[in-house]
């Protein structure tokens, strides 16, 4: 995971770079960032199934296709020692829950994409997914984002990337209420604080981030309106 | 079954029927209004949520229960979009919109025929049916003036009867008075779009807001929580039908709000006259209203679906359909925008009204000297978060990475948490033409939730004259991201060829009643007690969002409904 963290970087800088003035090129993290994260890592877990904090589930998923779901959606947001990830947020529990309520009429497509999934890394890895290692598992969830997976019908490797991703980020950033963003890891992740109810004149002035008060949830919100009454 | 009379039934009450329900009920006309969702209040938007508001949609149609369908070409199947931008509770889009509130500029109006007299005939594409508008700046600036006064909108004036005032759009048609409120204060997205602005010899200014900057006829005053698109404002703030006109309307006495209604048809007798309208009740039940007086004042799709569904052996194209032009020149907005990332300060893009913050006036309508580009009419260019709405989920879903970064892994993880709180996007909203054959019709596969064939939407904005457009603001916004002091720009991809914001046409007002359906005031040629009005009606878009001018045009109307139809029905024109 962290060798290919790595490499994927050195990867990506060279791509930009060799795409000529691209904007993005500056945007990768610095070398010494990545060599001290790099470093910090290798005492790291070697995939993200083991992370045991992301593993709540329950509500909808199997046992299978909740380690198959860990995995993919901490290969999309990876946790560092600095960073949090998708397990430590928390995603897993999000998606499993969501799939249980909001996103019931997605049961069925989840179901099939990830069987579809199965039996792709099966037939190209000779395992599941959760099996694979880091770069294998990067090598598909790229396969599945460029439609180049096969085997695929409905839902469509794009579509199942897609939805993945998109219930990843709602993990990572809807509000805990919902399951995710545990201890709000993926707020305390970009900085964000939470529905403020103001921003003071001082506030909109400053160029700096943003610490005058607390990250705030929705129950908190909502029992401090409660005691108001 | 039930049936009742009354003398005016307004279908949809949101940005145009909020405003008749309290003009028509003063003048002491009963009026029914059915709403098909729900009727909420202030204390229902606390706490700010974005994945229900925003991510699921929470104040906008059910995708699933309430589909439209998009194909890009009438030689493909339809699908159902995946977003609907518009209002699904009393208040309709008012209630979660972005709040901008333009007056669109006087060549606006006479679009067509300023590109002949200026560029020549041949300066419009040749598929293009652009057409001027049935009225002028000047018919509707007392209603852009009594919108401005009534609902609250904050802004800077930039021509006050003639005089060009810096710091507000100099760019504007020029306005009785001032704001009734000032302007809202710039966040640091707008501090450093103002400075690259000038920078670059552009007028910047901040965006007129239906928010309140101060507190205002007994409400609140905004509190730059940054929760306005696709959010109900939890301080009333923001200038909704919710807060401004319904309580109007419920103080007359003589309005009487159905929530939960999903009108299904315009009655008609043969004789050229509107009957009522036949509705499912939120039970399921099927009702009658019995009326003088026929409003439609829904979102523009179902302006035509109604239309459609109500044919008649008179009208066996749909009604009020002589013209044969209802579910045509359907135009909507692009939004091509670019990003700039900062990597020495904070830009804190989340912090006070959302939406279009700060905006330049230099490359919409005519504004500037279209020869030898390639294309006509312009585009209005701001500063804002990604989406318009600045939370994590939103950036996460809608500011693609640069070049060279993934949208997953490590390297995305990275990029995610430097810049969310460090990049603004610049977006143009993008004055596209109308064009015949892109088209509002009834879907032949699919239903909604009630039955009722869905909306189905033909169009595709990739037409040469807008695509010279796309290219052309996309490399001035650049230009505007790099004088911004940004460390990084970069363009965000293009979109599919499905319709943007703002859906206008549909029900084309005009002079001929051959070739619009509706005259100036929203009253149909062919039936005169049935008004359709709202952007349905626009017959060219300007490059501002619509919602001001819907509600001056919705005014006028009311004006005239009170003032002259109830004397004397019959045709206003």
């Amino acid at each position: 995971m962290t060798k290919h963290d790595a490499a994927r970087r050195a990867f990506l800088v060279r791509a930009a770079v060799g795409a000529g003035a691209v904007a993005g090129a500056g945007l990768i993290p610095d070398a010494n960032a990545q060599n001290s994260e790099q470093h910090k890592q290798t005492s790291a877990p070697a995939s993200a199934h083991q992370h045991s904090s992301g593993s709540e589930h329950g509500a909808f998923f199997n046992h299978d296709d909740a380690a198959t779901i860990a995995a993919f959606t901490e290969r999309l947001m990876p946790g560092s020692p600095d960073m949090p990830g998708a397990s430590e947020a928390g995603v897993l529990n999000y998606i499993d829950l969501a799939l249980s309520g909001a996103y019931a009429d997605l049961q069925d497509f989840y179901r099939r994409g990830l069987a579809q999934l199965d039996a792709y890394c099966r037939k190209t890895y000779n395992g599941p997914f959760q099996r694979l290692s880091a770069a294998q598992q990067d090598e598909v969830i790229a396969a599945l984002e460029e439609g180049k997976a096969t085997g695929f019908t409905w839902p469509t490797a794009m579509e199942f990337f897609n939805t993945i991703r998109t219930h990843t980020m709602e993990g990572m950033f809807a509000d805990p209420l919902y399951g995710g963003n545990k201890d709000f890891a993926g707020w305390r992740l970009v900085g964000f604080p939470g529905a403020q109810a103001m921003f003071t004149p001082i506030d909109l002035q400053s160029k700096q981030a943003f610490t005058r008060a607390p990250m705030v949830g929705l129950q908190a919100i909502a029992s401090s309106q409660t005691r108001k009454g | 079954m039930a049936t009742e009379k009354t003398d005016v039934v307004i279908v949809g009450v949101g940005a145009a029927g909020g405003i008749l329900a309290a003009e028509l009920g003063k003048a002491g006309m009963k009026v029914i209004g059915l709403e098909r969702g729900p009727r909420l209040k202030t204390a229902d938007f606390s706490p700010h949520d974005e994945l229900r508001y925003f991510q699921r949609q929470d104040l906008r149609p059910n995708v699933k229960r309430q589909p439209v369908t998009w194909r890009p070409n009438a030689n493909v199947r339809a699908n159902p979009l995946p977003i609907l931008n518009y209002g699904n509770q009393a208040g309709g889009g008012t209630v979660h919109y972005g709040t901008l509130s333009w007056r669109f500029h006087e060549d606006d109006f006479r679009a067509r025929s300023h590109t002949i007299e200026k560029y020549g005939a041949s300066a419009i594409p040749a598929d293009s049916s652009l057409a001027d508008w049935p009225l002028t700046y000047a018919d509707l600036e007392p209603f852009y003036d009594r919108a401005e006064y009534e609902l609250g909108v904050s802004g800077k004036a930039g021509n006050l009867q003639g005089r060009k005032i810096d710091g507000g759009n100099v760019f504007e048609a020029p306005r009785r008075r001032e704001y009734p409120l000032p302007a809202l204060l710039a966040d640091q997205s707008g501090v450093l779009f103002e400075a690259g602005a000038r920078k670059l010899g552009y007028h910047p200014f901040s965006s007129p807001r239906a928010i309140l900057s101060e507190p205002y006829k007994d409400r609140s005053g905004c509190t730059y929580c940054g929760f306005c698109q696709s959010f109900g404002c939890h301080v009333g703030a923001k200038s909704s039908i919710l807060v401004t006109k319904l309580p109007e309307a419920d103080a007359t006495g003589n309005f009487k709000l159905l929530t939960g209604t999903m009108c299904y048809r315009v009655n008609s007798d043969n004789s050229g006259r509107a009957t009522g309208v036949s509705y499912y009740g939120p039970d399921g039940s099927d009702n009658t209203i019995e009326a003088e007086i026929v409003i439609l004042t829904p979102f523009i799709y179902d302006n035509t679906r109604l239309l459609l569904l109500s044919k008649t052996e008179k009208f066996p194209n749909g009604l009020a359909n002589s013209s044969g032009q209802v579910g045509k020149h359907l135009m909507a907005h692009m939004m091509p925008h670019v990003f700039a990332a900062f990597d020495d300060r904070f830009v804190n893009v989340y912090m006070g009204p959302s939406a279009q913050k700060h905006s330049l006036d230099d490359f919409n309508a005519d504004n500037f000297d279209h020869g030898g580009l390639g294309f006509i009419r312009g585009s209005q260019v701001s500063v804002g978060p990604a989406d318009l709405e600045a939370g994590p989920i939103g950036t996460a879903i809608s500011m693609n990475p640069p070049p060279g970064i993934p949208k997953w892994g490590a390297a995305y993880r990275d990029f995610l948490a430097k810049y969310f709180a460090r990049y603004a996007s610049i977006v143009a909203q993008t004055e596209n033409l109308a064009y015949a054959d892109q088209t509002i019709d009834l879907d032949p596969q699919v239903r909604d939730q009630w039955g009722m064939q869905a909306p189905r939407l033909t169009y595709d904005w990739r037409r040469p004259n807008e695509l010279a457009r796309v290219e052309f603001l996309l490399r001035k916004m650049e230009e505007l991201g790099r004088a911004m002091g940004a460390t990084h720009v970069w363009r965000a991809p293009l979109g599919p060829g499905a319709p943007g914001a703002h859906h206008e046409g549909g029900t084309r007002m005009g002079n001929d009643p051959k070739t619009s359906v509706v005259n100036r005031y929203g009253q149909s040629w062919d039936i005169p007690n049935l008004f359709v009005i709202g952007s349905s009606t626009f017959p060219s878009m300007s490059g501002f969002n619509p919602t001001l001018t819907i509600q001056a045009v919705t005014y006028m109307s009311a004006d005239a409904i009170v003032n002259r139809y109830k004397k004397n029905p019959g045709p206003l024109v």
